[in-house]
Protein backbone atom coordinates (compact mmCIF):
# COMPACT_ATOMS: atom_id res chain seq x y z
CA UNK A 1 0.00 0.00 0.00
CA UNK A 2 1.54 3.27 -1.07
CA UNK A 3 1.07 5.78 1.71
CA UNK A 4 1.52 9.49 1.22
CA UNK A 5 1.18 11.13 4.62
CA UNK A 6 1.05 14.69 3.32
CA UNK A 7 -2.06 13.71 1.38
CA UNK A 8 -3.74 12.30 4.49
CA UNK A 9 -6.81 14.26 5.51
CA UNK A 10 -9.00 13.79 8.54
CA UNK A 11 -12.72 14.68 8.43
CA UNK A 12 -11.96 17.82 10.46
CA UNK A 13 -9.31 18.96 7.99
CA UNK A 14 -11.62 18.27 5.08
CA UNK A 15 -14.32 20.40 6.68
CA UNK A 16 -12.08 23.33 7.49
CA UNK A 17 -11.06 23.25 3.84
CA UNK A 18 -14.57 23.30 2.42
CA UNK A 19 -16.14 25.96 4.65
CA UNK A 20 -17.02 28.94 2.50
CA UNK A 21 -16.92 26.82 -0.66
CA UNK A 22 -19.63 25.40 -2.90
CA UNK A 23 -20.58 21.88 -1.83
CA UNK A 24 -23.12 19.21 -2.58
CA UNK A 25 -24.80 17.70 0.45
CA UNK A 26 -26.50 14.42 -0.37
CA UNK A 27 -29.12 13.08 1.99
CA UNK A 28 -29.97 9.44 2.58
CA UNK A 29 -33.24 10.05 0.74
CA UNK A 30 -31.26 10.83 -2.44
CA UNK A 31 -32.05 14.56 -2.43
CA UNK A 32 -29.07 16.85 -3.16
CA UNK A 33 -28.55 20.29 -1.69
CA UNK A 34 -26.08 22.53 -3.52
CA UNK A 35 -24.87 25.69 -1.86
CA UNK A 36 -22.11 27.49 -0.04
CA UNK A 37 -21.17 25.75 3.19
CA UNK A 38 -21.47 28.31 6.02
CA UNK A 39 -20.72 26.02 8.91
CA UNK A 40 -21.47 22.71 10.56
CA UNK A 41 -21.29 21.05 13.96
CA UNK A 42 -20.43 17.70 15.50
CA UNK A 43 -23.81 16.20 14.57
CA UNK A 44 -23.14 17.10 10.93
CA UNK A 45 -25.93 19.65 11.15
CA UNK A 46 -25.19 21.97 8.26
CA UNK A 47 -25.86 25.61 7.40
CA UNK A 48 -25.87 26.37 3.67
CA UNK A 49 -26.23 29.65 1.79
CA UNK A 50 -27.69 30.11 -1.69
CA UNK A 51 -29.13 26.64 -1.44
CA UNK A 52 -30.64 24.71 -4.33
CA UNK A 53 -32.66 21.54 -3.78
CA UNK A 54 -32.20 18.93 -6.51
CA UNK A 55 -34.42 15.86 -6.77
CA UNK A 56 -33.75 13.30 -9.52
CA UNK A 57 -31.62 15.82 -11.41
CA UNK A 58 -34.30 18.52 -11.28
CA UNK A 59 -34.09 21.82 -9.43
CA UNK A 60 -37.05 21.81 -7.05
CA UNK A 61 -36.46 24.71 -4.68
CA UNK A 62 -34.15 27.52 -3.65
CA UNK A 63 -33.52 28.72 -0.13
CA UNK A 64 -31.46 31.76 0.91
CA UNK A 65 -30.24 29.97 4.00
CA UNK A 66 -30.88 26.42 4.97
CA UNK A 67 -30.29 24.40 8.09
CA UNK A 68 -29.98 20.67 7.39
CA UNK A 69 -30.32 18.25 10.29
CA UNK A 70 -27.21 16.06 10.41
CA UNK A 71 -28.89 12.68 10.77
CA UNK A 72 -30.16 12.94 7.19
CA UNK A 73 -26.73 13.55 5.67
CA UNK A 74 -25.13 10.83 3.54
CA UNK A 75 -22.13 12.85 2.38
CA UNK A 76 -20.70 16.30 1.79
CA UNK A 77 -18.92 16.59 -1.52
CA UNK A 78 -16.46 19.25 -2.66
CA UNK A 79 -15.16 19.84 -6.12
CA UNK A 80 -11.39 19.73 -5.72
CA UNK A 81 -10.77 21.50 -9.02
CA UNK A 82 -12.67 24.54 -7.82
CA UNK A 83 -10.59 27.15 -6.10
CA UNK A 84 -11.64 28.43 -2.71
CA UNK A 85 -14.03 31.31 -3.26
CA UNK A 86 -13.65 34.49 -1.22
CA UNK A 87 -15.89 34.50 1.82
CA UNK A 88 -18.83 36.86 1.66
CA UNK A 89 -17.67 40.37 2.30
CA UNK A 90 -20.30 42.69 3.65
CA UNK B 1 -22.11 23.81 22.28
CA UNK B 2 -23.26 27.11 23.74
CA UNK B 3 -19.76 28.40 24.50
CA UNK B 4 -19.87 31.14 21.89
CA UNK B 5 -23.00 32.65 23.33
CA UNK B 6 -21.29 33.07 26.68
CA UNK B 7 -17.86 34.38 25.91
CA UNK B 8 -17.97 35.83 22.43
CA UNK B 9 -20.73 38.33 21.85
CA UNK B 10 -18.78 39.63 18.86
CA UNK B 11 -21.56 39.74 16.36
CA UNK B 12 -24.94 38.51 17.53
CA UNK B 13 -26.11 38.01 13.94
CA UNK B 14 -23.14 35.90 12.89
CA UNK B 15 -23.73 32.28 11.98
CA UNK B 16 -20.94 30.35 13.68
CA UNK B 17 -22.73 27.09 14.07
CA UNK B 18 -25.71 25.73 12.14
CA UNK B 19 -28.15 26.20 15.03
CA UNK B 20 -27.46 29.95 14.91
CA UNK B 21 -29.53 30.01 11.73
CA UNK B 22 -32.45 28.69 13.72
CA UNK B 23 -31.77 31.00 16.65
CA UNK B 24 -31.84 34.01 14.35
CA UNK B 25 -35.25 32.88 13.07
CA UNK B 26 -37.01 33.05 16.43
CA UNK B 27 -40.31 34.91 16.11
CA UNK B 28 -40.01 34.77 12.32
CA UNK B 29 -41.96 32.68 9.86
CA UNK B 30 -39.88 29.72 8.77
CA UNK B 31 -40.16 26.82 6.37
CA UNK B 32 -39.61 23.30 7.72
CA UNK B 33 -39.23 20.20 5.59
CA UNK B 34 -40.09 16.99 7.39
CA UNK B 35 -39.79 13.30 6.64
CA UNK B 36 -42.78 11.76 4.92
CA UNK B 37 -43.23 14.59 2.38
CA UNK B 38 -44.53 17.06 4.91
CA UNK B 39 -43.82 20.76 4.96
CA UNK B 40 -44.63 23.39 7.54
CA UNK B 41 -44.71 27.15 7.38
CA UNK B 42 -45.14 28.96 10.64
CA UNK B 43 -43.78 31.32 13.21
CA UNK B 44 -40.96 29.88 15.27
CA UNK B 45 -41.74 30.32 18.95
CA UNK B 46 -39.15 27.98 20.46
CA UNK B 47 -36.66 25.25 19.61
CA UNK B 48 -33.98 23.13 21.25
CA UNK B 49 -30.82 21.31 20.24
CA UNK B 50 -32.77 18.33 18.88
CA UNK B 51 -34.65 20.70 16.60
CA UNK B 52 -37.83 20.09 18.55
CA UNK B 53 -39.82 23.19 17.74
CA UNK B 54 -42.96 25.05 18.69
CA UNK B 55 -44.56 26.77 15.72
CA UNK B 56 -47.52 29.11 15.65
CA UNK B 57 -50.04 29.95 12.91
CA UNK B 58 -48.91 26.91 11.00
CA UNK B 59 -49.77 25.80 7.52
CA UNK B 60 -48.95 22.15 6.91
CA UNK B 61 -48.66 20.75 3.40
CA UNK B 62 -48.66 17.00 2.86
CA UNK B 63 -47.72 15.71 -0.58
CA UNK B 64 -49.10 12.36 -1.68
CA UNK B 65 -48.05 10.68 -4.92
CA UNK B 66 -50.62 8.26 -6.22
CA UNK B 67 -50.26 6.08 -9.28
CA UNK B 68 -53.33 5.73 -11.45
CA UNK B 69 -53.99 1.98 -11.72
CA UNK B 70 -54.93 2.14 -15.40
CA UNK B 71 -52.75 4.83 -16.93
CA UNK B 72 -49.82 4.41 -14.51
CA UNK B 73 -49.70 8.19 -14.40
CA UNK B 74 -48.39 9.79 -11.27
CA UNK B 75 -50.99 11.91 -9.59
CA UNK B 76 -49.50 14.36 -7.13
CA UNK B 77 -51.97 15.52 -4.53
CA UNK B 78 -51.34 17.99 -1.75
CA UNK B 79 -53.33 18.28 1.41
CA UNK B 80 -53.18 21.46 3.44
CA UNK B 81 -54.27 22.16 6.95
CA UNK B 82 -53.68 24.86 9.50
CA UNK B 83 -53.14 24.86 13.22
CA UNK B 84 -52.83 27.62 15.73
CA UNK B 85 -49.88 26.06 17.48
CA UNK B 86 -47.97 22.81 17.21
CA UNK B 87 -44.96 20.94 18.52
CA UNK B 88 -42.58 19.36 16.01
CA UNK B 89 -40.41 16.48 17.14
CA UNK B 90 -36.84 17.16 16.01
CA UNK B 91 -36.07 13.72 14.65
CA UNK B 92 -38.46 14.21 11.75
CA UNK B 93 -36.82 17.43 10.60
CA UNK B 94 -34.84 17.41 7.35
CA UNK B 95 -34.38 21.13 6.67
CA UNK B 96 -35.19 24.46 8.20
CA UNK B 97 -35.11 27.60 6.11
CA UNK B 98 -35.39 30.98 7.75
CA UNK B 99 -36.93 33.97 6.01
CA UNK B 100 -34.56 35.82 3.70
CA UNK B 101 -31.97 37.52 5.84
CA UNK B 102 -30.78 41.04 5.21
CA UNK B 103 -27.50 40.98 7.09
CA UNK C 1 -11.92 2.39 22.23
CA UNK C 2 -12.05 -1.35 22.72
CA UNK C 3 -11.87 -2.98 26.13
CA UNK C 4 -9.73 -5.82 24.81
CA UNK C 5 -6.08 -4.90 24.93
CA UNK C 6 -4.32 -5.27 21.66
CA UNK C 7 -1.99 -8.18 22.29
CA UNK C 8 0.43 -9.75 19.88
CA UNK C 9 -0.82 -9.99 16.33
CA UNK C 10 -4.49 -9.10 16.73
CA UNK C 11 -5.52 -6.32 14.38
CA UNK C 12 -8.22 -4.02 15.71
CA UNK C 13 -10.95 -3.05 13.24
CA UNK C 14 -9.96 0.61 13.14
CA UNK C 15 -6.31 -0.36 12.67
CA UNK C 16 -7.28 -2.20 9.52
CA UNK C 17 -8.97 0.94 8.23
CA UNK C 18 -5.94 3.00 9.21
CA UNK C 19 -3.79 0.72 7.05
CA UNK C 20 -6.04 1.58 4.11
CA UNK C 21 -5.24 5.30 4.22
CA UNK C 22 -3.83 6.30 0.86
CA UNK C 23 -5.34 3.24 -0.83
CA UNK C 24 -8.54 2.40 -2.61
CA UNK C 25 -11.40 1.20 -0.46
CA UNK C 26 -14.89 -0.12 -1.14
CA UNK C 27 -17.69 1.03 1.15
CA UNK C 28 -21.05 -0.72 1.34
CA UNK C 29 -23.91 1.19 2.94
CA UNK C 30 -26.98 -0.11 4.78
CA UNK C 31 -29.10 1.03 1.85
CA UNK C 32 -28.62 0.10 -1.80
CA UNK C 33 -25.56 2.28 -2.12
CA UNK C 34 -21.85 1.65 -2.48
CA UNK C 35 -18.79 3.83 -2.86
CA UNK C 36 -15.24 3.25 -4.03
CA UNK C 37 -12.43 5.76 -3.70
CA UNK C 38 -9.08 6.56 -2.15
CA UNK C 39 -9.27 6.83 1.63
CA UNK C 40 -7.67 10.05 2.86
CA UNK C 41 -8.71 9.83 6.50
CA UNK C 42 -11.39 8.88 9.01
CA UNK C 43 -12.44 9.51 12.60
CA UNK C 44 -13.76 7.44 15.53
CA UNK C 45 -17.27 7.34 14.03
CA UNK C 46 -15.73 6.05 10.79
CA UNK C 47 -16.79 9.19 8.98
CA UNK C 48 -14.42 9.03 6.02
CA UNK C 49 -12.77 11.44 3.61
CA UNK C 50 -12.62 9.81 0.17
CA UNK C 51 -11.10 11.06 -3.05
CA UNK C 52 -11.84 10.20 -6.70
CA UNK C 53 -15.04 8.57 -5.63
CA UNK C 54 -17.49 6.48 -7.60
CA UNK C 55 -20.93 6.32 -6.09
CA UNK C 56 -23.01 3.29 -7.08
CA UNK C 57 -26.71 3.30 -6.53
CA UNK C 58 -28.67 0.13 -7.12
CA UNK C 59 -32.20 0.85 -8.27
CA UNK C 60 -34.87 -1.38 -9.80
CA UNK C 61 -33.97 0.23 -13.16
CA UNK C 62 -30.31 -0.75 -12.83
CA UNK C 63 -27.16 0.67 -11.38
CA UNK C 64 -26.44 4.38 -11.49
CA UNK C 65 -22.88 5.62 -10.99
CA UNK C 66 -21.68 9.12 -10.19
CA UNK C 67 -18.14 10.48 -9.97
CA UNK C 68 -17.23 12.79 -7.09
CA UNK C 69 -13.88 14.52 -6.47
CA UNK C 70 -13.79 14.51 -2.72
CA UNK C 71 -16.39 13.67 -0.10
CA UNK C 72 -16.90 13.42 3.62
CA UNK C 73 -18.99 10.29 3.99
CA UNK C 74 -21.16 10.05 7.10
CA UNK C 75 -20.16 6.91 9.01
CA UNK C 76 -23.65 6.40 10.35
CA UNK C 77 -24.97 4.27 7.53
CA UNK C 78 -21.94 2.17 6.64
CA UNK C 79 -22.28 -1.61 6.74
CA UNK C 80 -18.95 -2.82 5.44
CA UNK C 81 -15.53 -1.67 4.30
CA UNK C 82 -13.44 -3.72 1.91
CA UNK C 83 -9.78 -2.78 1.37
CA UNK C 84 -8.73 -2.77 -2.28
CA UNK C 85 -11.88 -1.19 -3.58
CA UNK C 86 -12.53 -3.05 -6.82
CA UNK C 87 -16.20 -2.13 -6.39
CA UNK C 88 -19.35 -3.97 -7.40
CA UNK C 89 -18.41 -4.43 -11.08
Amino acid sequence: MQQSPQQERSPTEFLSNVIGRPVVVKLNSGVDYRGILSCLDGYMNIALEQTEEWVNGQLKNRYGDAFIRGNNVLYISADKTRKREPLNIQ
Amino acid sequence: MTEETHNAPVEPNAVEEPLDLVRLSLDERIYVKLRGDRELRGKLHAYDGHLNMVLGEVEETITVVEINEETYEEVIRTVKRTSEMLFVRGDGVILVSPPVRTN
Amino acid sequence: MSSATNQTNQLLPLELIDKCIGSKIWVIMKSEKEFTGTLLGFDDYVNMVLEDVTEYENTPEGRKTTHLDQILLNGNNITMLIPGGEGPD
